[in-house]
C-alpha cells in the first residue's frame, strides 16, 4: 500500500517575519517543492483606519488615507475627499481639478516605479532595483517642492487643494518626466529582454479575465487579460479632469494565451500605464488655468456636513479605490466610513492562484499582483 | 538561434550595467553632505508668542492629538504656552494651515532624534526658539 502523498505535506508561514513579507502572512502546504495550499491571513497590518476616521472631521481625515498606502499617496486620499465634497456639495475650481489630476498620475508612475524595484529584488535581480528608485526620487523632489514632504503629502482639501504650483515645481516635475523618458528604454531592455526574468516569470501565475473579474480584480491586473476596465473612463469623475484630454486606456492582448494573464503580462502592462500616465501628463501641463485652487467657502461648508451617503471612487494604481462615507444630520464626523481596497482581493485571489505553482515562484506570484498590506488590513 | 538570442539579450543587459559602473553616485554621504531643503518643508514648528492670540485653532485642527496649550502662562497680552509632542506630530501642516496670526511656522529642520522620549516633547522654551541654524542641525552627533 503506497502512502497518500497529503500525509506528506510540510506546513510553512511565509511571513510575517519574513523579508519580503512586509507586514503579511501566509499560511502554505507544501508537497515536496510544490504548494498544495495557500492559505492568505489579514490582519498583521491593522490599524483601524476606519474607526480612527469616525473620530476625526472632514479635514483631519485624509492624513489617515494617505497612510494606508504611501506609495500612491495622492491617490490614496482622493476618495475621502471626494465623497465629502458629493455630501457638501462642494464646487472645485477648474485649476484644482487639473492639478489635482497631473499630481495623481505623477503619483501613479511614482508607485510603479517602486514596483519594478520591488519585484526584480524579490527575485533577486538586484541590478534593476535601484535604478527605478534613483528616477523615483525626482518624483519625490516635485512633492516635496509642491508640498513639502516626500511621503504622505495631504495634497487635498474638500473643495480643493492646500498647495498650489509654482514655476519650480512645473521644472521639477518636467524634469522628472524627463529622466523617466530617457531611461524608459534601458528599464525595457532590463527587464522585457531579459532571458532569467523570463523564465520566472512567463506562465507563472496564470488567470484567465473570467477568473479575474470573478475574484474581484480590477486595475493593471484586469487589464492586462485585455478588460479595458478603467474607472478614469468608464465613471468619469467631475472634479478631476480626465475629459480634457485625449487618452486610450491601456490593455494587453498576448499573441499566444489571448483573456488571460501571466506575471510577464501584468509586468509589460505597467509598463503602458506608464506612458498613458506620461502622456496624461503631458497633454495637461499646458491646459493648466488661471485661477483660484480652493473655494473660499469651503473651508466653513466642510466643518458640518447635512446627513447624506456618498461613495467616493478612483482608479488607483492598484485598481479601483474607493470608500463609503455616512453622515448624520449637522454632523463634524463620519457616522461610517468604509475602506475598499483593491490588494484585498488580490490579496485572497493568492488562494486559487498559487496551488500547484512551485514555492519559489510563488514570491513572483505575489509581487506580480502589485500588493500592498496597507490596503487588506484597514 | 534561440541560444545566439539569448546570448545576444544579455549582452544588452551587460551594456547598460557597464555603463552604469561609470556614472557619478547618485547618492550624497549624508552626515557630511546635505541637499538644499525647499521653502515649504515641513519639519519642526516655531511659535512666535508675540503674535499668538491663545484661540488654540491649532489644538482643534490637530488630528493626532499632538499639541497641548496652556493658557495661564502668558508671557506678553494675551498669548499662551504650546507644547508640542513630537512622537504623536505626523507633519501635515493643518495647524500651521489653522494659525490665522502668523503665530506658528513650519521649519525645515527635520533631523530631530532625541535619545529619551521626553525630550521630544518641546515645551515653552524649546518651541519658540531656534537654538542654531538649520543647516548645523544635521549629522551633529557625526562630526
Amino acid at each position: 500500500m503506497t502512502p497518500d502523498i497529503l500525509d506528506e505535506t510540510v506546513e510553512v508561514w511565509f511571513g510575517p517575519q519574513h523579508v519580503s513579507a512586509h507586514g503579511w502572512a501566509t499560511k502554505l502546504k507544501l508537497v515536496g517543492d510544490f504548494i498544495v495550499e495557500c492559505d492568505p491571513h489579514a490582519g498583521y497590518f491593522h490599524r483601524s483606519a476606519e474607526k480612527c476616521l469616525e473620530y476625526r472631521n472632514f479635514r483631519q481625515g485624509s492624513p489617515i488615507l494617505e497612510r494606508l498606502c504611501m506609495l500612491e499617496a495622492f491617490l490614496a486620499e482622493y476618495p475621502y475627499i471626494s465623497a465629502v465634497e458629493q455630501i457638501a456639495g462642494l464646487v472645485v475650481p477648474e485649476r484644482a481639478k487639473v492639478l489635482r489630476t497631473i499630481m495623481m498620475e505623477a503619483s501613479r508612475i511614482h508607485s510603479y516605479q517602486f514596483w519594478w524595484g520591488q519585484l526584480s529584488a524579490e527575485m533577486g535581480f538586484f541590478a534593476m532595483t535601484l535604478w527605478p528608485w534613483v528616477d523615483r526620487e525626482f518624483f519625490l523632489d516635485t512633492f516635496e517642492e509642491l508640498t513639502g514632504v516626500r511621503h504622505s503629502p495631504h495634497f487635498s482639501t474638500p473643495g480643493g487643494l492646500r498647495f498650489d504650483f509654482t514655476e519650480k515645481v512645473l521644472a521639477k516635475l518636467e524634469k522628472a518626466i524627463q529622466v523617466l523618458e530617457y531611461n524608459m528604454p534601458k528599464f525595457e531592455d532590463m527587464l522585457m529582454k531579459s532571458p532569467l526574468f523570463r523564465m520566472r516569470t512567463e506562465g507563472v501565475g496564470q488567470y484567465s479575465a473570467k477568473e479575474a473579474l470573478r475574484w474581484g480584480l480590477s486595475g493593471p491586473n484586469i487589464k492586462a487579460c485585455g478588460i479595458p476596465m478603467d474607472l478614469r473612463k468608464d465613471q468619469p469623475d467631475p472634479n478631476l479632469a480626465y475629459d480634457m484630454v485625449d487618452w486610450e486606456v491601456p490593455i494587453l492582448e498576448h499573441p499566444d494565451h489571448p483573456g488571460e494573464s501571466d506575471a510577464y503580462d501584468r509586468m509589460v502592462q505597467r509598463f503602458n500605464e506608464v506612458k498613458t500616465s506620461v502622456d496624461i501628463i503631458k497633454q495637461l501641463i499646458p491646459q493648466i488655468p488661471d485661477g483660484p485652487i480652493i473655494d473660499p467657502k469651503a473651508r466653513a461648508k466642510a466643518n458640518r456636513l447635512p446627513e447624506g451617503e456618498a461613495y467616493g471612487r478612483v482608479e488607483g494604481a492598484r485598481g479601483i479605490t474607493s470608500l463609503w462615507l455616512k453622515t448624520l444630520e449637522k454632523a463634524q464626523t463620519p457616522y461610517r466610513a468604509k475602506i475598499r481596497g483593491p490588494c484585498f482581493h488580490s490579496y485572497y485571489a493568492l488562494k486559487h492562484l498559487v496551488p500547484s505553482a512551485r514555492f519559489a515562484d510563488f514570491i513572483v506570484i505575489f509581487g506580480s499582483l502589485d500588493p500592498y498590506p496597507g490596503w487588506w488590513d484597514r | 538561434m534561440g541560444f545566439l538570442r539569448n546570448l545576444g539579450e544579455v549582452f544588452t543587459i551587460l551594456k547598460h550595467i557597464f555603463r552604469q559602473i561609470f556614472k557619478r553616485p547618485f547618492t550624497s554621504l549624508y552626515p557630511f553632505e546635505d541637499r538644499p531643503y525647499p521653502e515649504r518643508t515641513r519639519g519642526r514648528h516655531i511659535h512666535v508668542r508675540q503674535n499668538c492670540t491663545a484661540c488654540a485653532q491649532c489644538v482643534r485642527a490637530c488630528p493626532v492629538l499632538a499639541i497641548r496649550i496652556d493658557k495661564a502662562d502668558k508671557m506678553y497680552e494675551k498669548d499662551a504656552a504650546l507644547y508640542f509632542d513630537y512622537t504623536r506630530c505626523i507633519f501635515c501642516g493643518l495647524c500651521v494651515d489653522a494659525c490665522r496670526f502668523d503665530a506658528l511656522y513650519h521649519t525645515p529642520i527635520v533631523d530631530m532624534a532625541e535619545g529619551e522620549r521626553e525630550d521630544l516633547i518641546y515645551g515653552p522654551e524649546k518651541i519658540t526658539t531656534l537654538d542654531r541654524e538649520p543647516l548645523e542641525w544635521r549629522g551633529r552627533r557625526f562630526r
